[in-house]
């Protein structure tokens, strides 16, 4: 299994698209911040005009927080899709390229060399959350500075300046559980699949449903809870005022029971299947 | 050392209209024989071929295989599918990684030394000729030292060199390695100077099998004559001939040949080429066996 992981992460890096993939992530970050060096200030007066009167912000609002909290909302479409693309083109290429099968002709066990695709595909993306974090976190208090963080959820929010960066932190690790939860989702879709284009076509269907029935009632408590695509905003639970962490906990548990199951169902259909 | 008995596989279309790949396969294979499959496209040979290989389940049949090697077939299917931009040392890292053998440079570049490959390109593999991924495929294949090689089709795509060139190698590899080979060929000429016995695949179902030699005569009734003179021969007429300048296709059966030769050798015709011209549609749609 080991050697297999090894094989894997040596493929993985020494394609151009997953440099594409890191590039993108860093060329979206960049426009962010580039806009709202340029835009920022007027935006946020023009909103915050009315509130200045009443209360006082320490330092300015246009910080290195806000800035890094832009920056996290890349993981409601952004972040997902490119992860997405690059995870399930590791098994679409294999399929596309046939060397799926001159790898299964080798004494390799099948549900152990998808396996391993799934546990890189998983590490990928934590490296990928990661860089986004760190990435952002330099830039934009190097070009930004700290100061308080005004959220908009339901409301306007407020923190410190230090408590918003630990808020962003822990944000970061729920946004990781469900960036995971999309690059497995897209490589069992890959399995199924087979074909790069319908892969990503169907993989961003399927993230764009996921978003849009977050929003959407389903009538039951349990549902709005615990459903599939009900769990993927929980990285902005930390920024309520009072931060739910029984819920949180709760939705990270039942998140990693989904992930398994969607890995296990990707391993046993790859390992059913001939490799035609 | 590989036995087939009653291996059927159906593709389904729709639930209704199941395809009958192949049916009631039976084969054998022993250690270092060189076995062929012939038959038109679409005739079930790759199928077989995954079969054997473990890609594919059949529907039932039984299959065994007598190996001591961990890996107890290589093959080739196809065309050798290679991770087009990684450079062929890379490959072979790959997939003597996976298997836990050694990836040292040394032993990596012994396995390209072995199949005639260049051990100094660092270049990614999509630059490669088709004869030279070929090669490349075999050395994937030849790793942890099967005992037996399938190779579908190994000389699709490749000019004439490429063909005398990988024919020359498979017959060095398999003499060196004691290799049981089976392989797909159009070529039926490389077949011919190949293979020891020889089945035909048509629709799924083997309709003939038994020595190359013999079944090749038994559907050729052509050969291609050529000679500096022949038009001054008059022991060409004694069969029915169509001659086109030092060319003539003759219409005799295998066993006149020698007399035909001899014929000719008595008349001075300098005779440079004889080359049998199996009748396809007998070969490949003849009766079942």
């Amino acid at each position: 299994m080991k050697r297999l992981l090894i094989t894997e992460c040596f493929k993985l890096f020494r394609q151009s698209k997953t440099y594409y993939a890191i590039a993108s992530i860093l060329i979206i970050e960049g426009i962010i911040l580039i806009s709202a060096y340029f835009e920022g200030t007027n935006i946020i007066n023009l909103l915050l005009d009315n509130l200045r009167k009443t209360f006082y912000f320490n330092g300015t609002l246009l910080n290195g927080n806000l800035l890094q909290y832009l920056v996290l909302n890349t993981l409601w479409f952004h972040l997902p899709l490119i992860i997405m693309i690059v995870v399930s083109g590791m098994l679409t290429a294999e399929y596309k390229d046939k060397t799926v099968q001159t790898v299964l002709l080798q004494p390799v066990r099948k549900w152990q060399w998808i396996l391993s695709k799934y546990i890189v595909a998983i590490g990928f993306t934590v490296v990928m959350v990661g860089l986004l974090f760190l990435t952002s976190y330099w830039l934009c208090r190097g070009f930004f500075g700290e100061g308080d963080l005004v959220v908009y959820l339901d409301g306007l929010s407020f923190f410190p300046a230090a408590e918003a960066a630990t808020r962003i932190q822990w944000s970061f690790l729920a946004g990781t559980i469900s960036m995971v939860f999309f690059a497995v989702s897209s490589l069992t879709l890959a399995v199924i699949l087979k074909d790069v284009t319908k892969t990503w076509i169907v993989s961003a269907l399927f993230l764009i449903v996921c978003n849009v029935l977050l929003k959407i009632d389903l009538g039951t408590d349990w549902l709005n809870q615990y459903a599939l695509f009900k769990l993927n905003d929980t990285w902005q639970y930390f920024f309520q005022y009072e931060i739910p962490f029984r819920i949180i906990l709760l939705n990270w548990i039942v998140s990693v029971f989904y992930i398994i199951i969607i890995a296990a169902v990707g391993i046993f259909i790859f390992h059913k299947r001939d490799i035609g | 050392m590989i036995e087939v008995i009653g291996v059927n596989k159906n593709y389904l279309v729709d639930k209704t209209h199941p395809i009958k790949a192949l049916e009631n396969i039976n084969l054998k294979i022993e250690k270092g024989e060189f076995v062929s499959i012939v038959g038109p496209s679409g005739a079930g040979k790759s199928t077989l071929f995954k079969i054997l290989l473990g890609l594919v389940t059949p529907d039932s049949g039984e299959i065994t295989i007598e190996a001591t090697s961990v890996k107890r077939i290589g093959g080739i299917i196809e065309k050798p599918a290679l991770y087009e931009y990684l450079s062929a040392i890379e490959n072979l890292r790959i997939f003597a990684g996976m298997q836990g053998l050694p990836t040292t440079r040394i032993a990596l570049e012994e396995h390209l030394i072995r199949v005639g490959l260049p051990i100094h390109r660092k270049d990614p593999v999509a630059n490669f000729s088709m004869g030279m991924k070929q090669r490349l495929g075999i050395a994937i294949a030849l790793l942890n030292n099967p005992s037996c090689l399938i190779l579908d089709e190994p000389f699709t795509g490749l000019d004439p060199m490429g063909v005398v060139s990988l024919r020359s190698l498979i017959k060095k590899l398999t003499a060196e390695f004691q290799l049981a080979v089976f392989l797909s060929s159009h070529l039926l000429e490389d077949l011919n100077q190949l293979c020891n016995r020889l089945y035909v695949l048509h629709k799924g179902r083997l309709i003939r099998q038994g020595n190359t030699q013999a079944i090749m005569n038994a559907c050729t009734h052509q050969y291609l004559l050529t000679a500096n003179n022949l038009s001054q021969s008059t022991s060409l007429h004694h069969w029915q001939h169509q001659l086109k300048g030092d060319t003539a296709e003759i219409s005799i059966q295998p066993g006149q040949v020698s007399d035909l030769l001899a014929a000719l050798t008595n008349e001075k015709i300098e005779i440079t080429s004889c080359i049998p011209q199996p009748d396809l549609l007998l070969l490949f749609e003849g009766e079942s066996v």
